[in-house]
C-alpha cells in the first residue's frame, strides 16, 4: 500500500538511467589500486555538526582516487542520556538504541524511506559494537539514541572491475558507522571504557598476481577483481579487545591461520582509524577551549 | 519586567528559565540607546548567513548542501525514467480536450522531506513522518508546481529517429522510424516517456526555519542538476541514455523564487484576543519558533529587475496584516532574494 504520509510519485515503475554502449574500459584506469595494501583511504572526521543533539559527528572516506567518486559519507547524531518513558520497566543500565538508515540518494539503487532488513542488520551490528564500550551502569534508567544516516554508501557501478560485492560495501559502511558513532558518543560526553573504531580487511585475488591471494586493509571493492573473504572488527586499542566481529567469505576451514591473519589485518585497519578519531577529538577539545576563552574575553 | 532582573542570575540562566520575558527584554530594551535585539544577538530583520555547496553527492543527478546558521539540509535530485506505457491514465498531447499539465498529472516531481535523522531531539527516527515533515513536503510540492519552475520540455523523452544524431533533441526534424500502429503527435517524433525527478531533502541539523532552508536546497540542486540525453530504444523497449558527459544538459528553469519566513512574537505570552505590540523576526531559530505562535512566509521572485513577483504569501496567527506591514516584509524578502542569489552563484 502506498505510504500516505509521503509524496509517492508516479504509480508506474520508474527505472534509473541505463547508459548505451557502456564501456567499462575507460573507467578502469581510475580504479587501479593507487595505494599500498597496508594503508587506509583518507578519512575526514568532524564532530559537533548538529548543535541541537547531545553529540554528533560526520565522517567521510575518500574514494579510491582522490578526484574520482568518493567512498563513504556518514552523519551520526547521539541523543541522551535521557530519561526513558514512564511505561518502560526499571533498568539499572543505559538502554542503547541504534538506528542506521541509508538516505534515498545514498546508493546506486534509490532507497525507500522505510528501513529494510540490511539496514536493521547494520543497526544490530552497531549496537553490539558499542554496547561493550559504553559504561552502562553510569546512567541507570536512561536511554541513548544513536542515529547514523548514510549519505553516500557505495560506489557507482561504472567504476567496478568485477561484479559489485554488496558484502564488502556493507562492511565498509559498518566500520564507518562504528568510528563515527564512537566520535559522536565522545562528543556527547558519554562515559566509555575506550575509544572504539572500526576496521575492515579483505583477502583479494587479482589477475596481476596470477591468482595469488593477498591481504588488503580498507578494501575498495572497485579496485579488486575478486574478494575472497572480508572481515570487519570493532576494536578497543588500549584494552586490546574486539567488541564486534563480522567475517564473511570463502576460505578453507582448515586454514585457521588465514582467518586469524585476516582478523589481525582488520585490527590493524581499526588502529589506523582510531588514530584519526583521537586526533579529531583532541582538535575539537582545543578548539572548544579556544572558543570559550574567546567568549570570556568578549564578556569582559 | 526590566526592573525585576535579579543580578544573581547570568543572562543564559535567565534565558533558559524564562525565555519569553527575556526575549521581550532584549527586543524592548529599558535603555533607549541600545538597539532592539534578539536573544541570539541578531537584529529583528537579520537572517543567518547562508552557505551553499553543490554537486557533492555521487549518485544524484544534482545535489546541494545548504547551511543556514545551524540548520543543515542536504538535497539530492535523482532522475528516473518513466515510459508512457507505465502511466495508467496517459493521454497523448494531440488528443482532444484541454491541454494537460503533465508534471502535475503524471507526478513527475516527487519531493520528500526527512526530518527524522536525529536532526533535533524531537525528531528521532523509527516513527512515521511527523505533521511538520508532512506539511513541509506538501508545501514544497505545491510551490514547485505553482511556481512553474521546471519545464516539462526538459523532462520529455522521445523516440530515437534515424536522422536524430544532433545533440539537440528539441528540434523536431527528421522523419524517423515510427513503429507500426503508433500515432505521432508531431511529425517525426513520438513521445515515449518522461523523467521523474525524485527530490529528497534530508535534514542533517535542525535549528529552525526548515522551509526556507529546504527550498533553497531544492533550488540549488535543481540548478545544479544535469540530465543525460535520453531516447527510447525500440529494440530493447526501454529508455537509454548517452554516457557522454558533454551531452548532459542542465534544466531550463523558469524564474528564481526564494522564500522568506519570519516568526511574529507578541508582547504577551500566548495572547488570546487583544494583541499588543509585536515584532517580526526574520529567519527564526529553533528557540524563537517555540516562543512564537505566528509565522509569515512570502515567496518572491525578483529575477526581472524592478519587478518583484509575489508567488506565495501565507500567514498564520492573529496579528492584523496591514499594507505597510506587507510592504515592509516584501522589502525584507527582496533583500533575502539578493542574498540567496549571491550565495547560489
Amino acid at each position: 500500500m502506498a505510504d500516505r504520509r509521503r509524496i509517492n510519485g508516479p504509480v508506474g515503475v520508474t527505472s534509473p538511467p541505463v547508459y548505451a554502449n557502456h564501456t567499462p574500459g575507460k573507467a578502469q584506469k581510475d580504479t587501479v589500486q593507487q595505494r599500498p595494501d597496508n594503508t587506509l583511504r583518507q578519512i575526514f572526521l568532524k564532530t559537533g555538526i548538529t548543535p541541537s543533539a547531545s553529540g554528533s559527528a560526520y565522517l567521510e572516506v575518500t574514494g579510491p582516487s582522490t578526484n574520482g567518486p568518493s567512498g563513504l559519507k556518514l552523519n551520526c547524531t547521539v541523543h541522551g542520556p535521557r530519561s526513558l518513558a514512564k511505561s518502560t520497566p526499571f533498568t539499572p543500565y543505559t538502554t542503547l538504541t541504534t538506528h542506521v538508515k541509508y538516505a534515498p540518494f545514498a546508493t546506486r539503487q534509490r532507497r525507500g524511506y522505510l528501513r529494510d532488513s540490511s539496514e536493521k542488520d547494520l543497526g544490530v551490528h552497531l549496537e553490539t559494537a558499542l554496547r561493550g564500550v559504553i559504561i552502562a551502569d553510569r546512567w541507570p534508567k536512561s536511554g541513548v539514541d544513536i542515529i547514523v544516516t548514510v549519505l553516500e554508501g557505495d560506489q557507482p557501478r561504472e567504476v567496478f572491475k568485477g561484479t559489485p560485492d554488496e558484502g564488502i560495501d556493507a562492511m565498509n559502511v559498518l566500520s564507518g558507522c562504528i568510528t563515527v558513532a564512537s566520535a559522536a558518543i565522545a562528543d556527547a560526553g558519554i562515559d566509555c571504557v575506550d575509544m572504539v573504531a572500526g576496521g575492515v580487511a579483505a583477502l583479494v585475488a587479482s589477475e596481476e598476481d596470477k591468482g595469488e591471494p593477498r591481504f588488503v586493509l580498507d578494501p575498495a571493492p572497485s579496485e579488486h577483481d575478486k574478494i575472497l573473504a572480508g572481515c570487519c572488527v570493532a576494536y578497543l586499542p588500549s584494552r586490546d579487545e574486539i567488541t564486534n566481529l563480522w567475517y564473511k567469505g570463502q576460505t578453507s576451514g582448515n586454514d585457521t591461520l588465514l582467518y586469524t591473519q585476516l582478523v589481525e589485518k582488520a585490527v590493524q585497519a581499526s588502529r589506523g582509524a582510531n588514530k584519526v578519531l583521537v586526533d579529531t577529538l583532541k582538535e575539537g577539545v582545543t578548539e572548544a577551549g579556544k572558543q570559550s576563552k574567546g567568549s570570556m574575553e568578549v564578556d569582559r | 519586567m526590566a526592573q525585576s532582573t535579579v543580578p544573581m542570575f547570568s543572562a543564559q540562566t535567565f534565558a533558559k528559565l524564562s525565555p519569553h520575558p527575556y526575549m521581550l527584554a532584549n527586543l524592548k530594551p529599558s535603555d533607549p540607546s541600545r538597539p532592539s535585539q534578539r536573544t541570539n544577538g541578531r537584529q529583528p530583520k537579520q537572517s543567518r548567513t547562508l552557505q551553499v555547496n553543490t554537486s557533492s553527492l555521487t549518485h544524484a543527478n544534482g545535489s546541494a548542501m545548504v547551511r543556514l546558521g545551524d540548520t543543515t539540509v542536504i538535497c539530492a535530485v535523482r532522475a528516473e525514467s518513466l515510459p508512457v506505457t507505465e502511466i495508467p491514465n496517459y493521454r497523448p498531447a494531440s488528443s482532444t480536450g484541454p491541454p494537460l499539465d503533465e508534471i502535475a498529472s503524471y507526478d513527475l516531481l516527487v519531493p520528500n522531506i526527512e526530518l527524522a535523522t536525529g536532526s533535533a531531539p524531537e525528531f528521532l527516527p523509527g516513527v512515521p513522518p511527523t505533521a511538520l515533515a508532512q506539511t513541509l513536503s506538501t508545501r514544497l510540492y505545491s510551490l514547485l508546481l505553482s511556481s512553474g519552475m521546471v519545464q516539462v520540455d526538459d523532462l520529455r523523452i522521445w523516440e530515437k529517429s534515424e536522422d536524430d544524431n544532433d545533440d539537440n533533441m528539441e528540434d523536431g526534424d527528421g522523419d524517423g522510424d515510427q513503429e507500426l500502429g503508433t500515432v505521432p503527435e508531431t511529425p517525426g517524433r513520438t513521445l515515449r516517456g518522461y523523467w521523474a525527478l525524485f527530490i529528497d531533502v534530508t535534514f542533517a541539523s535542525y535549528d529552525g526555519n526548515p522551509f526556507d532552508a529546504a527550498w533553497i536546497a531544492v533550488l540549488a540542486a535543481l540548478h545544479n542538476m544535469k540530465l543525460p540525453r535520453a531516447w527510447w530504444d525500440a529494440d530493447m523497449e526501454m529508455v537509454v541514455c548517452s554516457p557522454e558527459g558533454s551531452e548532459f544538459q542542465k534544466l531550463h528553469l523558469e524564474g528564481f523564487p526564494v522564500s522568506c519566513t519570519a516568526a511574529v512574537v507578541t508582547e504577551r505570552d500566548h495572547a488570546e484576543h487583544s494583541v499588543g505590540k509585536y515584532w517580526v523576526l526574520t529567519d527564526p531559530d529553533r528557540r524563537e519558533e517555540k516562543l512564537c505562535d505566528e509565522s509569515i512566509c512570502m515567496v518572491v521572485d525578483c529575477s526581472r529587475r524592478g519587478d518583484t513577483k509575489i508567488l506565495n504569501l501565507s500567514k498564520a496567527g492573529g496579528c492584523e496584516l496591514d499594507k505597510a506591514l506587507i510592504n515592509e516584509f516584501r522589502q525584507t524578502a527582496e533583500n533575502r532574494w539578493q542574498d540567496c542569489r549571491a550565495a547560489l552563484e
